[in-house]
């Protein structure tokens, strides 16, 4: 009765009516997210038997994940493709997002946005598809180059290796780079552009001067929504990387569903976990003086 | 009269075209070297793109615009000796208001220190002192609009700019900017061409006016001018207020011009009385509501007086408005009269004495 008096006044209570709405939502992200990720957190400094999983605290998966060269190897070269998944992505993305902002006229720029996410129509796994047949050792461009005489035999660099991995996911991500440049672009006061022209500047300084920086926030969410996922992909590396290509997330399907080490495929991913966040916080940093605006 | 200034803007001509739309019909006009120049005139006749043909921003169809003697065409903006203050002002969110001002002064060759200190003058010029380093975005609109005042000055333009600058503020705040912008044009000596469809306005702070109407300058005058002796019936609309009745030409020779207007009688007006521009509707005079002075009792009777009837009554505190209907017009004419103290508020209904003089009223045919 007492306690019960007790809930009833707590969820009257501002945060207590916003902690009941919200429930539903936080208990399916605690289950679904958090749960995952504590069993992940704990599989990590378990060690690993033979048959099953030795509950006693350990480091080794760790020092493990952190010293073997191969493993090394492939965490390096995961942050490499999607680093130049997002340099790439992100500066083809802002000509594009420029043109249909400043020089669509403002009835087509719906169809063109629309345009942009045609890529979203297909599944992702089709298009990884398609990219293998067009990048492949008998796919399009090798067969067109073939036809055409300009190559005698088929293309080896372009399929199973990290650029055709690079290709594929800056193609993939291309509209979540687009559109949130977009938006911010969309922001800028057109006047603003107008008045640095007035007070001297060349379109060209304008831009440097005024566009960009306005436009900042935009680029920064675009790298961070390229580089975040694209760090961790496993259908792309694992269908056109070939063994050159292999990235974390494969490591990751190695080590647990193959070779069944539990501990030392979670000890990777939190490793992995925690160097993206890391890199994207240590890049929040670089560029807060973009971020604040107005209130 | 004011001796005639040297020319600091010249518009031959100048025709623009928004696809079919014409903009701007011919206009011809020039703009004097430290004056106080304002264009009014109703929304969509053209202002803004007049105003921004003389920054760079719009291009012409045909015609040219001259600033200082030097043909404008082909020069772009930011080569242009003409700074603007924005409408919504554009003050960059990105910035402080130190770099704000600053802006323009990036290829300026004098030293660090002497920048800092001209920002530093051109703020405490526009009342901003020791607002330097405040955000942009943490100002009030009256604040935005000096920093865009300050960013524009700091450069020296040959031209200021201004595209309804005060509409964005409250009454209060705008009329304090109405005497600020006169001090500040008066103390640096350079062009002002301020755009606005407030007559009012425009008549407190110009020294000449165009009044633009579907593209066409329909007078360019000084305020009183204006306001005495408008053009056509459409400018008298325009500015203030005008009571039109019919009238009729009954003699004329080289300097005068005689009318017969009902309620009224027979009028001499001398030459610079007579206006064109009835719009085609015979011939009308026009007088404004302070020319026309309700008689009360015991003033002293004088030469020219009708009798009318008072149908109604508005009551401002300083002014009463009286709609009052003479005898033999058809409709009844505003007059304003000064409230003094002890003079009672007429009603509605009483007869009453309204005296007039001939010198006032205008003619347009
Ligand atoms: N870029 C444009 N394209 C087509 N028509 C335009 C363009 N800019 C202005 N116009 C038209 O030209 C006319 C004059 O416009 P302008 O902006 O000069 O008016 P204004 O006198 O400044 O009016 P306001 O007081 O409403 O600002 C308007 O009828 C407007 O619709
Ligand atoms: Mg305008």
């Amino acid at each position: 009765m007492d306690s019960g008096n007790g809930t009833g006044r707590f969820f009257r209570t501002e945060s207590g009516a916003g902690l009941a709405l919200i429930s539903p939502t936080a208990i399916y992200a605690l289950l679904m997210l958090a749960a995952p990720l504590g069993a992940i957190l704990l599989y990590s400094v378990f060690k690993d038997g033979y048959l099953e999983i030795i509950r006693e605290f350990t480091l080794a998966n760790y020092i493990e994940a952190w010293t073997n060269e191969l493993y090394r190897q492939v965490m390096i070269r995961s942050l490499f493709v999607s680093l130049s998944v997002t340099v790439v992505t992100v500066l083809l993305a802002f000509p594009v997002a420029y043109f249909v902002s400043f020089h669509v006229a403002p009835s087509r720029k719906s169809l063109w946005l629309f345009l942009i996410t045609i890529p979203f129509w297909t599944s992702y796994l089709i298009r990884v598809f398609l990219w293998k047949v067009i990048l492949g050792y008998n796919g399009v461009v090798n067969s067109g180059l073939l036809w055409t005489g300009i190559i005698d035999e088929p293309l080896q660099w372009i399929n199973y290796n990290v650029g055709a991995v690079v290709t594929t996911l800056a193609h993939a991500y291309a509209p979540f780079a687009i559109l949130p440049i977009f938006v911010a672009l969309e922001k800028i006061d057109r006047s603003l552009l107008e008045a640095g022209q007035d007070l001297g500047e060349s379109k060209f300084r304008t831009f440097l001067r005024v566009t960009l920086p306005l436009a900042m926030p935009g680029v920064v969410a675009s790298v961070l929504i390229v580089f975040i996922p694209t760090i961790g992909d496993y259908v792309t590396p694992q269908l056109i990387g070939g063994p050159e290509g292999r990235m974390v997330a494969n490591l990751i399907q190695l080590q647990i569903l193959k070779l069944d080490n539990y501990p030392l495929g979670s000890a990777i991913a939190v490793s992995a976990m925690a160097i993206v966040t890391a890199i994207s916080l240590l890049f929040l940093l670089m560029t807060r003086r973009y971020l604040k605006g107005p209130k | 009269m004011t001796i005639e200034k040297p020319e600091m803007i010249e518009f031959r001509d100048v025709h623009k075209y928004y696809g079919d739309y014409h903009a701007l019909r011919g206009i011809t006009a020039s703009i004097r070297a430290g004056e106080f120049f304002s264009l009014l005139g109703p929304s969509g006749c053209g202002k803004t793109t007049l105003l921004r043909t003389i920054a760079g921003f719009e291009g012409i169809s045909s015609g040219a615009v001259l600033i200082d003697g030097k043909n404008m065409a082909g020069v772009p903006a930011n080569k242009r000796p003409t700074n603007m203050v924005f409408q919504s002002y554009a003050i960059f969110p990105h910035l402080t208001v130190e770099e704000n001002v600053g802006f323009g002064l990036r290829r300026d060759p004098r030293s660090k220190d002497e920048k800092t200190r001209a920002v530093a003058e051109a703020l405490e010029m526009v009342g901003l002192k020791g607002y330097g380093k405040r955000a942009a975005h943490a100002l009030s609109g009256g604040q935005r609009q000096r920093v865009a005042l300050a960013r524009a000055l700091i450069l020296k333009p040959k031209v200021l700019l201004l595209d309804e600058p005060l509409s964005a503020l409250d009454k209060k705040i705008r009329e304090q900017m109405q005497l600020e912008l006169i001090r500040l044009q008066r103390e640096v000596g350079i062009t002002f061409v301020l755009v606005t469809h407030d007559q009012e306005e425009a008549l407190v702070m110009s020294d000449r006016i165009a009044v633009m109407f579907e593209g066409e300058i329909a007078q360019l005058a000084d305020p009183e001018t204006l306001y005495r002796r408008p053009a056509s019936r459409k400018v008298a609309d325009f500015i203030g207020t005008m009571n039109f009745l019919p009238a009729k030409v009954v003699a004329e020779d080289a300097n005068h011009t005689d009318v017969e207007v009902a309620g009224f009688g027979r009028m001499h007006l001398s030459k610079d009385q007579v206006m064109a521009g009835n719009g085609g509707e015979g011939a009308s005079v026009g007088f404004r509501p302070e020319t026309l002075t309700i008689l009360f009792d015991g003033q002293q009777p004088t030469d020219r007086e009708s009798m009318g009837t008072i149908t109604e009554v508005v009551y401002y505190g300083d002014m009463t408005y009286y709609d009052v209907k003479l005898d033999g017009t058809e409709e009844p004419m505003r007059i304003s009269m000064r409230n003094v103290f002890g003079r009672p508020v007429l009603d509605i209904g009483t007869r009453t004495r309204v005296a007039w003089s001939p010198g006032a009223l205008v003619l347009f045919r």
